[in-house]
């Protein structure tokens, strides 16, 4: 399109008075823009002053120099049409002035910022140059039907929950019939006050309803053998349970796999499999998928002194509803809720709060089937949330449960019985039980523990990636983006997700199905659906120029581009989740988002004036990233808490859209250092798109090395960790950086 | 494995403790809020928390011989600050009935007089005892207004007393039924007491050679104790029902002053009487131990009506469960003090029936103030004192377990 320009600089809030506001008009006339300035431009007023512009001059392209991108975005959006850019000279400027030293005069102090603001209009003058409003990427045709793996409580509810949203569901299920775990339990917790006692199960009602809904369309006996495609556009294979097909999602095959497979070396585990990229004619189209393929009981049996799978009646809790659920249970029952003897205090792997429920309502048959029943709940964590606490309660009124906190350490026969030997109990004594039987609280294990279960046609392989960091679980991002898988338009809920009770999967169901909705829909209108929910932008590939390096494909975190055999990248822009992770991965550079690019950023970081005789004057580029680092410094800002004057902070989607481009135009256009500030990595990572900031971490490692051998200390580039509450540490961080640049000295390519 | 205390849960004491006033006990969890409040908790006993596990798992054999549970006189600071309104201090009160009965000797009896559904049976026995002596001994008949004596009680005579060997017929029928009744209720206190001593030793498990003498366990335990209980210095350390001291406090009294005029009586008419004719009839109002049994009489009234209204006011706010153990005791208490005061007044205004009446009524509630002392909540007088004397050995180098 072609852009006109119009500039507008804001003085309220402090920005007149800790800046030269004349010195940032010029900057902007360095750009061929006539800035003009207003007191206040998100007031009625302001907003009017800009808005005739468009109106009367044609401006469609508007530089707003005033607070930080993150505020104000209503009032500086002027319609989809118009591209606004804006430059932070009140976050990043005027609330973070440096402090008045006898050294450092007001004067002095004025000066810098001044030149930082400068340098913010010349970025924003760039950004705006080289950006574009976005044009969503749409799908030909969009399929809204929902496939819903797994027809337990979880499945059943995401299906009827969607059907009653008006969308056509799918639901299919590997047993011959409805009801999945639900239909083994003899009674199940209450629901309703006074949340005392057992209710009868409800799953039989749900599975008669999920039938006569004719939305829902049942698959019983069925299951997934590969599913291709994109939200909006699956290709789904299905298969009778338990049987191969040509069509069973192949396993990843990495380069080096495929050179040792190619050389004879390795033997190709997709023998007689459909390649992934093959298309199935009779394969059903689906707009998204809800994960509930439930949990399976754990094995207890590494718990050596509990004697499971050796002692006749040690059983799991599984075993126990089992033998409830058919026949009478015994009268003398020890129930085991954590396992560590004198070890630990932890409970068994995968409870969460549920087996301590399930322990109370099995001591509730215990006494429900026995006059004299007696029933020992032994527990290192007592664990009833919420209501659940009344049902505790409920249990401990019961003459015949016994409850302690106790370290089991022991179980071993005992004339016709069993003997539970406790230590640390409740009751200030080591104790001995006789009991006909244990039930040992066994956690419930997500079925995408062992195997793929989502069965993906994907360049990354069927299954989810990084499991190990979840223990099993297939969450992107537990806390932050619940149902979230690592793949896009897979969402997940009930116990593959959490060890969670009846009413918690219920919830989660609805959640899980409601986010599939927004899938299809953000799919239909060509936006992303999280967590950059509604970007219209998507990553555009100047193929001619592809390396087939397969540096994207490999490093995409959600498996959003496939390839072709050469390895030329398939991008699938739905699945996509606009992170630009691809972008920074990219050697070629041909990676781009129309208002998010190399070459616009890299531009913007060649505007800032670098002054090359004031040893003074160094100048930082840091590339912050917009979800943890970029607020910690605004929330410090806020706080009116002084940062160097010598930074200059760029913007970024996530650290792992940093291309090394940007270093390198930094240091050859003779700034002294380049800090990357993003979100924690590793185990707890807090990254929203789970690896940028690892990514970066190991990229800017490779980067050192290449300095290094230009003559250039690596030390010059460095990686940080900042978590969004940490705006009070943020300028130490900085501090610290900009202190062992000026010890380094400046850039000696200064000048060139 | 190493054996640890064997637990099996006795269920029907749970049931029984839920039914005499301690059905809250299962709420407890631990939260040990009671011992902080206590002030009979020490450092390495968390009283009553460990009891209310105890009670929870239905271990009965610990808690009947634990002295602690004796030690507590029920001041309700635990059940004012329990956070789940597990009431410790009840389910203590329904151990110690439990203990009164376990330990009661003979234990028909005791069980008897657990039950509330027993009462017209706890009343009729004494009811007809005293009936069936009246009736023998042909007093059944009413004096003349201006000659009321209740030295005639059991006499056929109203005017001049039938005496045999120097007493008079109806001092020889009161020492009858009377001296038997305190024998006996003394002697079963004896083997309730020494029953829970054996258990509470048992639980001890002292190995020491030495024994107290029976005069160290005068001097250094009993005593110290009895000191103790007549200052009311662990009554004051409550909390929550402090004026229950007030009430606590008359009526020990009372009892005392009411013991030291009977005793006065006894040597006035059953022994004096023998030689002094004029020593057979009622004692002077001016006599200074007239005086003091009337101000008893009062006292024990006023302190019993306290504690009456204490407890209904305690229960009313639900801080405690109603129960025949607790009423039982204080209903007894203000018939015997209603029936004496009463009989003296109309005995002193001129009315025969109504002071006949009374008086029969008061004999009867003396009776069962007597007999059913062991089993009944004043059973804590000795049960209670011995603990206390126990405390004090448990403390004593005695327990100790000094090698050799």
């Amino acid at each position: 399109m072609d852009k006109k320009y119009g500039a507008y600089i804001c003085t309220g809030c402090g920005i007149g008075d800790a800046l030269d506001i004349a010195a940032l008009t010029k900057a902007a006339k360095e750009n061929g823009m006539e800035a003009k300035t207003h007191e206040a431009l998100c007031s009625p007023s302001g907003r009017e002053l800009i808005e005739n512009d468009i109106a009367n001059d044609g401006v469609n392209t508007v530089v707003v120099c005033a607070c930080s991108p993150r505020v104000m975005k209503d009032e500086f959006n002027f319609g989809d049409d118009k591209y606004v850019t804006r430059a932070n000279l009140r976050e990043g400027v005027a609330w973070c002035v440096e402090e008045v030293t006898e050294k450092h005069t007001a004067e002095k102090v004025k000066e810098f910022a001044t030149e930082k603001g400068q340098d913010y209009v010349r970025m924003a003058c760039v950004q705006a140059k080289k950006g574009d409003v976005p044009d969503p990427y749409k799908l030909e045709t969009i399929n809204r039907k929902i496939l819903v793996m797994g027809g337990g409580i979880a499945g059943m509810t995401a299906a009827m929950d969607a059907a009653k949203a008006g969308y056509a569901v799918t639901i299919i299920e590997t047993q011959d019939k409805l009801g999945g775990k639900a239909l083994g339990w003899r009674k199940q917790f209450p629901t309703a006050a006074p949340w005392t006692d057992l209710e009868e199960p409800t799953v039989q009602a749900m599975v008669d309803a999920v039938q006569a809904e004719s939305a829902i369309t049942v698959k019983s006996s069925t299951e997934v053998a590969r599913i291709a495609g994109a939200p909006g556009a699956y290709k789904v294979t299905l298969k009778a349970a338990g049987t191969q097909s040509e069509w069973d999602a192949p396993k990843k095959v990495g380069v080096d796999e495929q050179d040792k497979i190619s050389k004879g070396e390795m033997e190709d585990p997709n023998v007689g499999l459909q390649p992934y990229m093959a298309d199935d004619a009779a394969a059903e189209d689906f707009g998204a998928v809800v994960l509930a393929t439930g949990w399976n009981p754990a094995d207890v049996s590494e718990y050596a002194h509990l004697g499971y799978g050796k002692l006749k009646g040690v059983v799991t809790n599984a075993e126990f509803e089992k033998l409830a659920k058919t026949g009478k249970v015994p009268a003398n029952v020890a129930f085991v809720q954590s396992p560590g003897g004198a070890e630990h205090d932890q409970d068994f792997p995968y409870c969460n709060s549920v087996t301590s429920m399930v322990a109370l309502k099995q001591a509730r048959y215990v006494r429900e089937d026995n006059a004299a029943g007696k029933a020992y709940v032994l527990y290192q964590h007592m664990r009833t949330p919420g209501n659940m606490e009344m049902f505790y309660k409920g249990a401990q009124n019961d003459d015949g449960i016994f409850m302690t906190k106790a370290t089991v350490t022991q179980v071993e026969e005992s004339g016709n019985g069993l003997a539970v030997h406790l230590k640390d109990t409740l009751l200030n004594e080591d104790v001995t039980l006789n009991v006909d039987m244990v039930v040992l609280a066994a956690g419930m294990v997500p079925t995408t523990s062992d195997k793929p279960t989502i069965n993906l046609a994907y360049r990354q392989g069927p299954g989810f990636l990084d499991l190990e960091l979840f223990d099993g679980y297939a969450d992107s991002h537990f806390i932050c983006f619940p149902y979230e898988t690592r793949r896009t338009g897979v969402y997940a809920c009930g116990g593959v997700r959490k060890a969670m009770n009846m009413e918690e999967t219920i919830d989660d169901a609805c959640g899980a199905a409601l986010k599939a909705i927004q899938s299809i829909e953000s799919a239909d209108r060509g936006v992303a659906v999280h967590p950059r929910s509604g970007d219209g932008t998507y990553p555009e590939f100047f193929m001619q120029r592809c390396t087939q390096c397969k540096r994207c494909t490999e490093e995409c975190p959600f498996g959003a581009l496939d390839d072709d055999e050469k390895g030329t990248p398939k991008p699938n822009p739905t699945r996509c989740r606009r992170c630009g992770t691809c972008m920074g991965a990219c050697p070629e550079r041909i990676i781009g988002f129309k208002n998010y690019n190399i070459d616009q950023v890299g531009s913007m970081v060649k505007s800032i004036e670098v002054p090359d005789d004031d040893e003074d004057k160094l100048r930082i580029i840091v590339f912050a990233c917009e979800n943890d680092a970029y607020p910690a410094l605004d929330m410090a800002a806020m706080r009116k808490l002084p940062q160097n004057a010598l930074i200059r902070v760029v913007s970024v989607r996530c650290l792992g859209s940093v291309n090394m481009a940007w270093i390198k135009d930094a240091l050859s256009a003779g700034m002294d250092g380049a800090l990357l500030l993003g979100c924690k990595f590793g185990d707890d990572y807090q990254c929203h798109f789970v690896k940028g900031s690892e990514l970066a971490d190991k990229r800017m490692a490779n980067i050192g090395e290449t300095l290094g051998s230009l003559g250039l200390e690596p030390e010059r580039c460095a990686v940080r960790q900042i978590a969004i509450n940490e705006y009070n540490k943020v300028d130490e961080v900085i501090n610290e950086f900009v202190e062992a640049i000026i010890g380094l000295g400046p850039n000696p390519f200064k000048g060139f | 494995m190493a054996e640890g205390m064997r637990v099996e849960p006795d269920l029907e004491f749970i049931k029984y403790l839920k039914n005499a006033g301690g059905d809250t006990l299962k709420k407890c969890y631990q939260c040990a809020t009671c011992s902080v409040v206590c002030p009979l908790s020490g450092d390495k006993k968390p009283f009553p928390r460990k009891e209310m596990i105890w009670a929870q798992w239905g271990l009965k054999d610990k808690l009947i011989a634990d002295p602690d549970v004796m030690l507590c006189h029920q001041c309700g600071d635990c059940t004012a600050y329990c956070p789940r309104g597990a009431k410790p201090g009840d389910v203590l009160g329904a151990i110690r009935a439990y203990a009164y009965t376990h330990y009661g000797f003979p234990s028909g009896l005791a069980k008897l007089v657990s039950k509330g559904s027993n009462l017209p049976l706890i009343i009729a026995l004494p009811a007809l005892v005293i009936m069936a002596v009246w009736w023998l001994s042909g007093g059944m008949s009413l004096p003349a207004a201006d000659a009321i004596d209740f030295g005639m009680f059991f006499d056929s005579h109203k005017d001049h007393p039938t005496i045999i060997a120097g007493l008079t017929l109806n001092v020889l029928l009161i020492d009858a039924i009377f001296v038997p009744a305190l024998g006996f209720a003394v002697f079963a206190a004896y083997k309730g007491v020494s029953s829970m001593w054996r258990g509470m030793a048992a639980q001890l498990e002292v190995k020491s050679q030495f024994r107290p003498s029976a005069m160290q366990f005068v001097t250094e335990f009993l005593v110290p104790s009895v000191k103790e209980i007549l200052a009311h210095k662990r009554f004051k350390e409550c909390g929550t029902n402090l004026n229950r001291v007030n009430g606590h406090l008359p009526l020990v009294l009372s009892f005392i002053g009411l013991f030291v005029v009977t005793t006065y009586g006894m040597i006035r008419k059953d022994i004096l009487g023998m030689f002094i004719e004029g020593m057979h009839g009622p004692i002077p109002l001016a006599d200074p131990f007239k005086l003091l049994a009337n101000i008893s009489a009062i006292a024990l009234i006023v302190g019993v009506g306290i504690l009456w209204m204490n407890r209904a006011h305690t229960e009313e706010e639900n801080n405690a469960t109603p129960t025949f153990y607790d009423w039982f005791l204080i209903v007894e208490i203000m018939t015997v003090g209603i029936t004496g005061l009463s009989a003296e007044l109309t005995r002193l205004i001129g009315i025969p029936v109504l002071a006949y009446l009374f008086y029969y009524m008061h004999l009867v509630a003396v009776l069962m103030l007597f007999v059913y002392m062991p089993y009944s909540k004043l059973a804590h007088m000795v049960y209670r004192t011995f603990a206390m004397a126990f405390e004090r050995y448990r403390e004593s180098g005695f327990a100790k377990n000094i090698e050799g």
